[in-house]
């Protein structure tokens, strides 16, 4: 589900790790530079669509049918973190590779076979809603990612991390469930990715029925996600709390 | 059980104490006629320390599969297959059949225990899960109501490719019916109680959506006709011989009631020469039969189904093969785990 990215903490671990906030092993050491690169490019690339939300907002006067002032760096900076499958893949993050996987590709998913591929629904306002809510948290998230590796954490950032999703969370599935509902009726209409009978290999596929589908799996994906954040954040506040006691 | 009165192998049971001399029967007899030591055994709970049991006056030559059972006349909602006990609480489960002098143990033996849940016998999951296809794909083939329409409802389709279809995939399903029943020798008794959901999903799921398209009224017969079709047949065939020869093999190398593993090896029946290069034929011929199957009814989800077995397949020819590997010295070099040369 794309809304489990867009809270203030990305994945269902803290990013590093499934249970304990501490690591086990380290990646090498070019594996570290080369994922402090990774995490501050991407941590630039979204910063770059905050600003062109900002500043399209402050262009037009109203906030409707901003998603065109962004629509490129949101495309190239949401699917350049497929990379991030690989990165678990190849062991230089431990986190689950089919955890990793599922929530990339349904911001992917979002982003291309929803969005992009139903324009009429990009003047929706779910759009916009969507989008600040994955800006903010992709840029909280990639900052902590970039903090963590170096060593140096901020309190702020994890605070930040581990408590904005509170409301992002929900708003960035607001905006992603009402975008789908809005396109249906669009999808229906053309026909879109869906194959009927016959045809020679005896298959079909109704992208319709198939939207509809994805929009119910919300139910008992969304409260799962979000609760474990909620423990997480339990977890690992309460944690620094004790650690800074201790000093 | 007494613990006082264990039997051994054939039935003979051991003398009762005399005076704290015993006399054993046992070829491997402690041959001392020094007091024979009862062990004592503590159970504790894996997680919480909690001690659970006691039992103290237990033979040594006692097995776990024993202590199993004294376990849950205490605790009687453990039942024996779904215990683990173990050395360590972190450690692996100890098998049934060791003994409890020869483990690592003082004469007061701390074994750990962990509640493993529910269990289901393989037996059971078997059958439910391959019941479900054939019952399934019938549904379809008769076009009982509510799937396709009204103006379809119990008709007959009239492409022969169809009733083949069906003739085959109720043939395949009820040899794997029969071979669970008469044929195989299962190393486990029972499997998490969860997986008889998960497994049955998986292939209830999935004959359904093969069902839907063949039996389909606007089902599209294959390209090349009845050539492909007759060329499926026949890999189908072959591959489910295959098939049944290999479990066949396996279960002679197996004596009824026992768990031992044996390298597996050709015999005389050709079918079983695969084994030269090839740890888990049954798994190799099983993908081919879906393959043939998915050539005989050119059908995209068929396709996908032998895809996803094959990929679970190849999972378990690896494990199998890793295992052979560690448990035999001497196995043969030339092996791969499925695909002759390749996986």
């Amino acid at each position: 589900m794309a809304a489990s990215g867009s809270g203030g903490a990305g994945r269902a671990d803290n990013g590093y790790g499934s249970q304990q906030p501490r690591r086990r092993k380290g990646p090498g050491a070019l594996a570290t530079t080369y994922l402090v690169i990774y995490n501050v490019v991407m941590t630039a690339g979204w910063l770059v669509i905050a600003v062109g939300i900002i500043r399209a907002y402050l262009t037009k006067g109203s906030y409707h049918s901003l998603y065109y002032s962004i629509e490129k760096p949101l495309k190239f900076f949401q699917t350049g973190a497929l990379l991030e499958i690989l990165h678990c893949a190849f062991g230089i993050v431990p986190s689950s590779v089919v955890l990793t996987a599922f929530q990339v590709m349904s911001r992917v998913f979002l982003t291309w076979a929803v969005t992009h591929s139903v324009k009429e629904v990009q003047n929706e306002d779910s759009v916009l809603l969507f989008v600040v809510a994955w800006t903010i948290t992709e840029i909280i998230r990639y900052s902590f990612y970039t903090f963590s590796l170096l060593n140096h954490l901020p309190y702020l950032i994890k605070w930040a991390r581990y408590t904005l999703f509170i409301v992002l969370y929900p708003m960035g599935v607001s905006g992603e469930l009402l975008t789908i509902y809005a396109a249906l009726p669009f999808v229906r209409q053309a026909g879109l990715y869906s194959i009927s009978l016959p045809n020679k290999y005896n298959f079909s596929f109704d992208y319709y029925t198939f939207l509809i589908l994805v929009m119910i799996s919300y139910i008992p994906i969304f409260p799962q996600l979000y609760f474990h954040m909620l423990h997480q954040r339990r977890k690992v506040l309460s944690h620094t709390e004790e650690h800074k006691k201790s000093e | 059980m007494d613990p006082n009165v264990v039997p051994l192998e054939g039935g003979q049971p051991l003398l009762m104490s005399l005076n704290g001399i015993e006399f054993k029967r046992h070829p491997k007899a402690v041959k001392s006629k020094k007091a024979v030591l009862f062990f004592e055994v503590e159970i504790l709970d894996a997680k919480t320390r909690d001690k659970l049991c006691f039992l103290d006056k237990v033979e040594p030559n006692a097995t776990i599969a024993e202590i199993k059972n004294l376990f849950t006349k205490s605790h009687p909602q453990w039942y024996p297959a779904r215990q683990s006990l173990r050395l360590d609480p972190k450690g692996k489960s100890l098998k049934d059949e060791d003994v409890l002098q020869n483990l690592p143990v003082g004469t007061t033996a701390t074994l750990y225990f962990r509640d493993l849940g529910a269990q289901i016998s393989w037996v059971t999951v078997f059958l439910t899960e391959y019941a479900g296809p054939l019952l399934i794909y019938l549904l379809f083939y008769f076009r009982v109501p509510f799937i396709y329409g009204p103006k379809y409802d119990f008709t007959s389709s009239k492409h022969s490719v169809v009733h083949l279809a069906c003739i085959c995939h109720s043939f395949h399903y009820i040899k794997r019916l029969l071979e669970t029943i008469f044929v195989h020798r299962f190393s486990h008794g029972t499997m998490p109680l969860r997986n008889i959901f998960k497994n049955c999903t998986y292939y209830w799921g999935f004959a359904a959506w093969m069902a839907y398209y063949i039996n389909h009224p606007l089902y599209t017969p294959p390209t090349y006709g009845d050539e492909q079709v007759k060329l499926a047949l026949i890999i189908f065939l072959f591959c489910q011989l295959g098939n049944f020869s290999i479990h066949i093999a396996l279960r002679n190398l197996r004596p009824a009631g026992s768990k031992t593993r044996k390298i597996p090896y050709p015999t005389k029946n050709p079918f079983t020469w695969l084994f030269l290069l090839v740890s888990c034929p049954n798994y190799t011929y099983e993908v081919g039969s879906w393959i043939g199957f998915a050539i005989m009814t050119q059908c995209l989800p068929v396709a996908l189904f032998s895809l996803v077995g094959f990929i679970q397949m190849t999972i378990w020819a690896k494990g199998k093969h890793r295992s052979y590997l560690k448990e035999f010295r001497d196995y043969p070099p030339l092996r791969s785990p499925i695909v002759p040369f390749l996986l």
